[in-house]
């Protein structure tokens, strides 16, 4: 009973995932202009809808944004630090689902890379004290090639909607 | 009995990858697709029997099932007896998990504050531990207080032994967590008046309308 829709959405999954390859071509050309409160519309790297949310515990907390690549080459995001935590890490998930520290994530040439829940984070450890609405979080990710940007990403509420790759209105 | 627990998560990974590939291109896609929306497009992919639900179908119902643990004010729980007859979310997961946990018990908490009030007043929530060595009884009521603030009915967090732990969730037919509990079943659990899951979810953009969809449905 639960059979058949596993290699449905397998084949599902390559199918989207194939059209997201193709949507991601158009991203970058309309977005710098409005993510521009991260980084300025020219640089090879633009990061979009940063956020933070609002930590249950004493901790740990998950950065999301994503990440634009607008030039012709792939670039790599290869480590992350920040001010609110002594540590700083990429985290993917294996297709078994186990949570799992990434050495370095892949932009692809014109294209983007999201991490959002489930799917990936920025995983802040030991905090150096709580992390509360309207308190910001600073981010500082290096790129393989394009060096060092800084993202400024908000704290929301613990139940307050991401906010979208577009960046604030 | 692991067979019943593995079986259930290559299917559920994949939808969970489905929806993650829907939620990535919906916007674009809806503009040439004939499509209504993308919580319809969603739908549609979530729902094994093509039934009335959002969330992932279950094939076949589930009972609720029976295994008693310990709640945050240090007395035996008895999943099985205390919750019967009411509308119940079941989810199991860790408080020092960053990512997926909170998420999901946001969007459970987002859910109940947009359903009709005798529904959320009669709905548990139920959170499970799966890191038996650091959720105590405080750490998980202090935890849960941070999403069920403003609901009337407060969340119910358990904890309990490895083996009542490993015992409950396959009673529920949930992945065995392993890692110290850091590798577990992303599902939220939806038992109705009847005593049967027939719908669960699984974290995505769309998880708080979902259950927002299917809990007046069953309770």
């Amino acid at each position: 009973m639960t059979r058949p829709p596993l290699t449905f959405f397998l084949a599902a999954v390559a199918i989207l995932v194939g059209m997201a390859g193709l949507v991601r071509g158009s991203l970058p050309q309309s977005v710098p202009s409005t993510a521009s409160s991260s980084t300025a519309g020219a640089d090879p790297i633009v990061v979009g809808g940063a956020y933070v949310r609002e930590p249950a515990n004493d901790v740990n907390a998950a950065a999301y944004f994503t990440v634009y690549n607008t030039t012709g080459t792939p670039d790599e995001l290869v480590s992350v630090s920040t001010g609110a935590g002594a540590e700083a890490s990429l985290h993917s998930y294996t297709s078994d689902g186990a949570m799992t520290a990434m050495s370095g994530l892949t932009i692809p040439a014109n294209g983007s890379v999201a991490l959002s829940p489930g799917k990936g984070h920025v995983m802040i450890e030991k905090l150096y004290g709580p992390l509360k609405p309207g308190q910001t979080v600073n981010l500082q990710l290096s790129f393989a090639k394009a060096g060092e940007v800084l993202v400024t990403a908000p704290v929301i509420a613990i139940a307050a909607p991401a906010p979208t790759a577009e960046g604030p209105k | 009995m692991s067979v019943l627990a593995r079986r259930s998560r290559p299917g559920a990974l994949a939808v969970l990858a489905a929806c993650a590939a829907v939620g990535l291109v919906s916007g674009c896609a809806s503009s040439s697709s004939p499509q209504p929306s993308a919580s319809a497009s969603a739908s549609e992919l979530n729902d094994h029997a093509g039934g009335p639900y959002q969330g992932v179908g279950l094939i076949p119902p589930q009972p609720r099932p029976q295994f008693t643990l310990t709640d945050t004010a240090g007395k035996a729980f008895n999943f099985g007896t205390q919750t019967a007859g009411k509308p119940t979310l079941l989810y199991f997961g860790y408080t020092n998990c960053p990512d997926v946990c909170p998420t999901t018990m946001a969007d459970i908490a987002n859910a109940l504050s947009m359903v009709p009030a005798g529904i959320r007043a009669r709905t548990e929530v139920i959170f499970v531990t799966t890191d038996v060595k650091h959720d105590t009884g405080p750490v998980l009521k202090r935890y849960l207080a941070k999403f069920d603030v403003a609901l009337p009915n407060k969340f119910i967090g358990l904890y309990g032994t490895q083996n009542q732990i490993d015992t409950a969730q396959v009673a529920a037919h949930v992945t065995l967590a392993e890692g110290d509990g850091q590798n577990h079943s992303a599902q939220v659990l939806l038992y109705g008046t009847d005593d049967y899951a027939r719908v669960s979810f699984l974290q995505s953009t769309n998880e708080t309308t979902q259950i927002a969809h299917d809990l007046p449905m069953v309770g």
